[in-house]
């Protein structure tokens, strides 16, 4: 007898440790007259010198009574928010907005973790610029963008005087200037493997084209396009002339390359103007650095999105309307956003900080990134499932770095993963 | 049953609860859930672009497990971590051996102080020794990698046909130490009247070495070896950090690796589902081994 009590007692035990676990949200328990509760969270950098998302909320808070927020900061990587979001929504213990990278804006709306806000969205749309379509899926809006990360050129425009080069306007401008400046030890380009599934897809942007596409209630995987081609070419011409660096973008390489003088030029992500030059603080190249729109690629003034993120209302938000409200407050706070090294996506124009305007010789960098933004691809569409095509192009493409392989296998590696990402997901390609 | 038992029984019971909850919640509940998870998988809920919005669980018997059997990736994964064990855990044992047959000698003076440092490396968090050895591979950081050639195209210990040895040099460091603790326990706990026995047949420090202490020593080796085995078949720490400064690598290049990538849903097929069934696998594959080590050590004992 005693044993079987001692048994239940276990079990009771057991399963009350257990409930513990368990975190509900929503408590259905809310008075009439209780604030609105909101939780958000983002992956915003907080850095020093940065006006903290804490004290941007607070703001909000203060004025704003009745719809209270609670922002947390996620340190880890993107991936492993995805996932976090994905355990917790299951367990109805989600947040109510979460910042989200443009390309995982459908894999999670597939995986059923998106709220469609649609008609609250409507009421917004005006502030935005073309990034807004980045939230939007088969016309359904799940939230609002937050920056958007056009590519453009960033160059020290003290090297390319002495080297006597212009900031190329075209294709094969920029393959004469950069053999120019090979020729001397300088690269005005880097040829960056962990970047390139961003990179390469924004250039193909930038060329007039797409990686995917949609033909009916089919996706079309578009990586054999013309445009496609035309930019394998052209890395890999100036690979093969040994014009270009290769080296990762987030390796101490690069680092050290723009800190030693070598690498004076690169196609980057406009978000990159944040902190890209750092290293450069305090030494004689501070300063020295513009910023200018990208080559002609084909297609005239255009550019290609490079990363950008968004703020989405998840499944399981018990206060949406609330949630998209706070949300376009905190989007519109251009100058505060600006200070976390965003591009923000709100049309309203954002001051260049201080740091920028001494890093970039008091260059109005911000005019340069507004226009890059109007010249950006607004059909370029990432298909649910990217964040396995990455890593398969990222590999492939450390290879063509190494000299084992060309550009054109890093298109099609990532033609091949698309395909598989779609199938797991069953969803229908051709 | 006595009242007396009884209550001894009660008593048992208890002390043993803590244990047996913390058993039952972290790891009995989190085996029995992947092993659920890994029959089952996710389907659209609607036709369309984006599957409706929304996904389906269902079950789908053993799918996840024969795709994750025939994909070549888990295999090659798999490969790569056995040659590295069948070097590395070799040396391994055998440095570890040689460095507890040292301490248990009277040839050292401070054999403490010797078996602390010995053991240090073990207590610097895994991740951490993977760090710091990846900034000496590193040539940009590195005080001697800069000096080395590069092969095919790739820093020298990055490279496709070094960095297996590199990662190998990172665990043999790491695990040495505490391999030759197992040992020197076993050592010390040899009767000491064997060796007087020894001694005064004659016999000198290197036969009662190879021929007593050795050979008394094999249960303890018999642990070490299989300890090591599943180590390998695991291997993440190493691989994850290395990968970082070595983007040629990809995601599923040791099935640890695999398993966490396709959780991560970096590789596909992902999810839950896909990512148990590797693990699963992993873990059969682990097993398996340990088995044919432990009965191929025992027939050649006999």
């Amino acid at each position: 007898m005693r044993k079987i009590a001692l048994a239940v007692t276990l079990t009771v035990t057991l399963a009350l440790a257990m409930v513990g676990c368990a975190n509900p949200q929503d408590k259905k328990t809310e008075q009439k007259g209780d604030p609105v509760k909101i939780t958000y969270i983002h992956r915003l950098p907080d850095g020093e010198g940065m006006t903290k998302v804490a004290d941007i909320v607070k703001r909000w808070n203060d004025a704003n009574p009745g719809i209270q927020v609670t922002a947390t900061k996620f340190d880890g990587k993107a991936q492993a928010l995805a996932v976090k979001l994905e355990t917790d929504i299951k367990a109805n213990a989600g947040p109510c907005l979460a910042q989200l990278s443009y390309n995982e804006i459908p894999e999670m709306y597939v995986k059923g973790l998106l709220q469609d806000v649609t008609a609250e969205a409507k009421k917004y749309q005006k502030n935005y610029g073309g990034a807004f379509g980045q939230m939007t899926l088969a016309g359904k809006t799940t939230g609002l963008p937050q920056d958007s990360g056009p590519l453009v050129y960033l160059y020290d425009a003290k090297e390319f005087k002495a080297l006597d080069i212009k900031v190329p306007t075209t294709l094969d401008e920029f393959k004469a200037a950069a053999a120019k400046a090979a020729a001397k030890g300088k690269y005005i380009a880097a040829f960056t493997p962990d970047e390139t599934a961003y990179w390469l897809s924004a250039q193909t942007a930038a060329a007039g084209g797409v990686w995917y596409k949609t033909e009916g209630d089919k996706w079309k995987v578009n990586l054999d396009s013309l445009e496609a081609q035309k930019v394998a070419k052209f890395w890999q011409d100036m690979i093969d002339a040994k014009s270009v660096l290769t080296l990762d973008r987030w390796s101490d390489a690069y680092t050290k390359a723009i800190a030693d003088g070598r690498l004076i030029g690169n196609l980057s992500a406009a978000w990159e103007t944040g902190f890209a030059l750092d290293g450069l603080d305090g030494t004689p190249r501070e300063g020295q650095w513009r910023v200018a729109q990208i080559p002609d690629f084909g297609a005239g003034a255009k550019t290609g999105p490079d990363g950008g993120s968004g703020v989405a209302v998840m499944k399981g938000c018990a206060h949406p309307a609330e949630a998209m409200k706070f949300n376009d407050w905190f989007n519109t706070q251009v100058d505060d956003l600006a200070t976390q090294g965003l591009v923000p996506a709100a049309v309203q124009p954002a001051k260049t900080p201080a740091k920028m305007a001494r890093q970039f010789g008091g260059q109005d960098v911000r005019a340069v990134l507004a226009q890059a933004n109007k010249n950006l691809s607004q059909d370029f569409i990432y298909i649910p499932g990217f964040s396995a095509v990455v890593p398969k192009t990222t590999e492939t493409a450390a290879k063509v770095a190494a000299g084992n392989g060309k550009v054109a296998d890093v298109f099609a590696a990532a033609k091949t993963s698309s395909f598989q990402a779609l199938k797991s997901l069953g969803l229908p390609a051709i | 049953m006595s009242r007396n038992a009884r209550h001894q029984a009660l008593f048992g019971w208890l002390f043993a609860a803590p244990f047996a909850i913390g058993f039952l919640l972290v790891f009995v509940a989190p085996i029995i859930w992947a092993i659920r998870a890994a029959f089952f998988g996710s389907e659209a809920a609607e036709g369309g672009l984006y599957g409706g919005g929304a996904r389906r669980e269902v079950f789908v018997g053993f799918k996840n497990f024969a795709h994750a059997a025939t994909n070549p990736g888990f295999w090659s994964g798999m490969g790569r971590v056995l040659a590295f064990g069948a070097i590395q855990i070799p040396v391994m044992i055998l440095a570890a051996l040689f460095l507890a047959l040292l301490l248990d000698s009277f040839l050292v003076r401070r054999p403490g102080l010797w078996r602390l440092g010995y053991f240090l490396p073990f207590a610097i968090p895994g991740l951490i020794a993977a760090i710091v050895w990846t900034y000496l591979y590193l040539p940009e950081l590195s005080p001697f990698a800069a000096a080395l050639p590069d092969l095919d195209g790739i820093a020298f210990f990055l490279s496709p046909r070094l960095v297996l040895a590199s990662m190998a040099n990172i665990t043999t460091w790491t695990y040495t130490g505490y391999n030759m603790l197992i040992f020197l326990a076993a050592l010390q706990a040899i009767p000491h009247d064997l060796y007087e026995a020894a001694r005064i047949d004659g016999a000198s420090g290197w036969v009662i070495a190879t021929k007593i202490k050795i050979p008394l020593v094999r249960g303890a080796a018999l642990l070490a070896v299989l300890l090591s085995i599943i180590g390998t078949v695991q291997l993440f720490n190493e691989p994850t950090m290395i990968r970082t400064v070595a983007t040629w690598m990809g995601n599923d290049y040791m099935p640890m690796l695999m398993a966490y990538n396709t959780l991560m849903g970096q590789i596909s097929p992902s999810g839950m589902g896909p990512a148990s069934a590797i693990s699963i696998l992993m873990a059969v594959v682990a097993g398996s081994l340990a088995v044919i080590y432990a009965l191929v050590q025992r027939r050649i004992a006999r």
